[in-house]
């Protein structure tokens, strides 16, 4: 067990590019597909382990040890606050947590917004955001399809991620503020970075050397 | 009529079970042992303590309550400051090197997990009166002697220095607020926002900027400490580097440089550190599971103004890891001491001269034949059966 490298990757977005920027730095393993039958796919000649699990376990396989890193995007980590260490930013799937309300119900100032309800699928996020505004909403829990909440009448308004702003259009919604914007972020355990901390600092590093090629 | 109501005990908190208690009290005593070989006295103070015991008056994560003249209590949340509290309050006479230690149930409420309770045990000690690398070096050991105690060899100690952040910080030339924000992300363990402030640094040498940009990975043994001293220039920081070298050679002295790495970029949560601090891993647990360092201001605001240094490691972390190797259940006696009927007096005078000899010792409650007495032995987990003829 100890030998090993256990990688927690995300189901979703983030699976195809994580996959293949670990194949450039040498951590890879035969059929790491997101549709694998197999949840744990091991590689004994490099000693690397991979866990595909569903986006916002992620952190909780790495906090708890279960992988010693895995990748996941900043937006989670946020709103989760796991105790992890977060190691290098990826850069990519990049996206942005925003506030949007129906076109028709845009008010002048934020803190109009008061007293009101917000749809998110990220209720800690949307409570600190609220809390640094100075302003008490209603926080409506949803985990999927959020641009519905004004539309069915549970909320007055959405915290979302957004990528390009499509669904957003389609729904007649506009943003009316960002909250933050998130990338990919390598995490990894506390107790695997010190007890495995030369073979991580490597892998860093050459992450690092392979992102700054991308980026030219 | 049979009632259905389950009992459950309150949130974060658990009922420890025989054999398990008996495996923990094995590794206490292994561990309260070992601290009063090194010649620490053990000292129990109260579960709970005046609010401003702990320095302010208290955040959500303290239970808190009130006493009948209205005063604000509230449960301990660490051990070191009301032993600061009773070093200078009570023991102000004394020697003037106080070593004390302690086994104390600590509450904070927290998210529970694995190793993560509202009601948790910690074992530590506390060196009040001495500064300097020898007092920090045998903070060190003692904790790797206690992981030893308790049959944990593989662990890792990781050390680094406050003075080392506080340094590097003002050769960066940080202002006040920028150095809070640096160590606010050593805390979170945010490799990521402290490579962005290294990016935005301006005026710094390069070399200077590379450290900074790689704060998280200043790992190693030794020659780290030999490579970063070649960079660095702030003398607080050389300064910190230096008490480290030195730390590191008592270390060596003691036998034990081979569990130590260098952590330059740890930083603990408690803000009361002035000087050295470490934390210990164990590949069975995905955070450390002792913690501790040098905190020389702390004992100031208790009235008796003298540098201290100690540790603290998490009792039910260390039970959990020995579980996870299948060591922690241990339920056996000596002897069972049965006897037909007729011949309790003989059976008692018998298990009491067991006893004597050392052994541990159950006596049957009733009177059985031989058959039932070998089962019965079974049963009650002694490994051996004294039967009276």
């Amino acid at each position: 067990m100890n030998d090993y490298i256990t990688i927690a990757l995300p189901k979703g977005k983030l699976f195809k590019k994580s996959v293949a920027l670990l194949e450039k730095v040498g951590y890879s393993a035969e059929n790491v597909v997101e549709d694998s039958r197999k949840l744990i796919i091991s590689n004994e000649e490099t000693k690397v382990r991979f866990i595909i699990a569903k986006t916002v376990d992620v952190p909780t396989y790495v906090e708890y040890g279960a992988a010693d890193i895995g990748i996941i995007g900043k937006d989670v980590l946020l709103e989760q606050e796991k105790d992890v260490v977060e190691l290098l930013d990826m850069g990519f799937g990049k996206c942005r947590l925003m506030m949007a309300v129906p076109e028709a119900k845009r008010r002048e100032k934020l803190t109009d917004y008061a007293h009101l309800r917000a749809a998110t699928k990220y209720p800690n996020c949307a409570k600190e955001y609220f809390n640094k505004l100075g302003i008490q909403v209603e926080i409506v829990k949803l985990n999927g399809s959020i641009e519905l909440g004004p539309i069915v009448g549970i909320s007055e308004m959405i915290i979302d991620i957004v990528e390009t702003g499509r669904t957003l259009k389609e729904n007649k919604l506009v943003e009316v503020d960002s909250v933050f914007t998130a990338t990919a972020r390598l995490i990894a355990n506390r107790a695997s970075f010190k007890l495995k901390f030369d073979r991580l600092h490597k892998l860093v590093e050459d992450l690092r050397v392979v992102l700054a090629e991308e980026g030219k | 009529m049979m009632t259905n109501k389950v009992y459950q005990v309150p949130y974060g908190t658990k009922d420890i079970l025989p054999g398990e208690m008996k495996a923990r009290r094995k590794v206490e005593n292994a561990i309260i042992n070992i601290f009063d070989k090194w010649g620490y006295d053990e000292v129990k103070t109260p579960s709970f303590e005046y609010v401003e015991t702990f320095g302010s008056t208290g955040d959500e994560s303290n239970f808190r309550f009130f006493d009948k003249a209205n005063k604000l209590l509230m449960l301990r949340t660490d051990m070191t400051a009301p032993i600061a509290r009773l070093a200078a309050t009570r023991l102000q006479d004394g020697e003037k090197i106080k070593r004390l230690c302690y086994l104390a149930n600590l509450y904070r409420y927290e998210e529970i997990q694995a190793g993560r309770q509202c009601e948790f045990e910690q074992a530590g000690v506390e060196l009040l009166g001495a500064s300097g690398p020898a007092a920090d070096a045998e903070i060190i050991v003692l904790a790797a002697e206690a992981f030893k105690a308790a049959g944990l060899e593989n662990f890792a100690i990781s050390i680094g220095h406050v003075d080392f952040v506080n340094g590097l910080a003002r050769e960066a030339g940080f202002n006040e607020e920028e150095t809070e924000e640096l160590k606010s992300c050593l805390r979170r363990h945010d490799a990521v926002a402290i490579y962005e402030m290294a990016n935005r640094m301006e005026g710094s040498r390069e070399e200077v900027k590379k450290l900074f940009a790689d704060f998280f990975f200043l790992q190693g043994g030794i020659e780290l400490i030999e490579r970063v001293a070649n960079i660095v220039r702030d003398e607080k920081a050389l300064a910190a580097l230096n008490d480290l070298r030195r730390i590191y050679e008592l270390l060596d002295a003691y036998g034990a440089s081979q569990y130590i790495s260098f952590d330059l970029g740890l930083y603990r949560s408690f803000n009361y550190y002035t000087g050295m601090l470490f934390e210990i891993y164990l590949p069975e647990m995905g955070y450390p599971v002792a913690g501790g360092g040098r905190y020389d201001k702390m004992m100031e605001s208790f009235g008796l103004d003298c540098p201290a240094t100690g540790f603290a490691l998490g009792v039910d972390r260390l039970m959990l890891a020995l579980a996870r190797r299948g060591q922690t259940n241990n339920r056996n006696w000596d002897v069972l001491v049965a006897f037909p009927e007729g011949k309790i007096q003989e059976a008692i005078v018998k298990a009491t001269a067991l006893r004597a000899e050392g052994k541990s010792v159950k006596l049957a409650t009733e009177a059985m034949n031989l058959e039932d007495a070998a089962k019965e032995a079974q049963t009650l987990c002694c490994t051996s059966l004294v039967y009276i003829a």
